[in-house]
């Protein structure tokens, strides 16, 4: 090692060489990382960790609510029982299912699928909506997964009816 | 046991108990930020609130920490 290293000019001195006068770094102590130091250096980092659960405490307030715009989707003839429907809301870049349950109630979702976002489908044969992906499955009444890895419910479409059209107001849970 | 042996068993225990409650603080960061996405805001804020805990705890650990070297340090 490099502590180690004696003095060359004279051979056989105990000295240790020259150059470690000038820079008494003892590396591997230096290196060496106390109890006491992992102490303070986990205490700072729970510091840190509970600021960033804090500002994810803070996110949900300051994220906007209520202001999801109201859109004309299909009219209520275009989808028979059993039938779906793909639209977009509420940006061109959130597909969603518009679907009739086999009790004749019309219910958007989100398609995409809660595990790692692929595009659901519906499957009025058997009355799910399935992630073709990794084969998850959701209940076509409340969106609930039902089978496969997706362990959450999709995201809901508030819908509203006026006469035969059929308008997407908001997101729910 | 001597003093030695019980103060390295001590700091043992403590960093050990540290380090628990960060791991626990990790997991409620992450559970936090799985409920942003799926627009709950009840579960963040409970987590912020153990989490604060912890932090207190471990703050205390840490204060008991240097108050014991300080001791050590005037005797």
């Amino acid at each position: 090692m490099a502590d180690e290293e004696k003095c060359k000019q004279c051979h056989g001195c105990k000295k240790p060489a020259r150059w470690r006068e000038d820079f008494p770094v003892q590396w591997e102590k230096d290196e060496y990382v106390t109890r006491r130091e992992m102490v303070k250096f986990l205490s700072l980092g729970s510091l840190l960790i509970a600021g960033a659960n804090l500002i994810a405490a803070a996110v949900p307030r300051f994220q906007s609510r209520g202001e999801f715009p109201r859109v004309r989707i299909a009219s209520s003839h275009q989808i028979a029982a059993d039938g779906s429907l793909l639209f977009r809301y509420p940006t061109d870049e959130d597909p969603c299912l518009l679907v009739r349950n086999r009790k004749g109630e019309l219910v958007g979702y989100s398609q995409v699928c809660t595990h790692l976002s692929c595009a659901i489908v519906h499957r009025p044969e058997e009355n799910t909506l399935f992630c073709p992906c990794h084969h998850g499955y959701f209940s076509v009444e409340e969106g609930r997964p039902t089978a496969g890895p997706p362990t959450r419910s999709l995201p809901r479409i508030k819908l509203e009816q006026t006469g035969d059209d059929i308008f997407a107001v908001g997101i729910g849970i | 046991m001597n003093r030695q042996q019980q103060g390295t068993t001590l700091f043992t225990a403590l960093l050990a108990l540290v380090g628990v409650g960060v791991v626990v603080q990790l997991w409620l960061l992450s559970a936090s930020v799985d409920a942003i996405f799926r627009h709950d805001a009840a579960t963040p804020l409970h987590a912020a609130i153990g989490s604060a805990v912890l932090f207190l705890v471990n703050g205390a650990l840490l204060l008991y920490l240097f108050a014991f070297d300080e001791r050590v340090r005037r005797r």
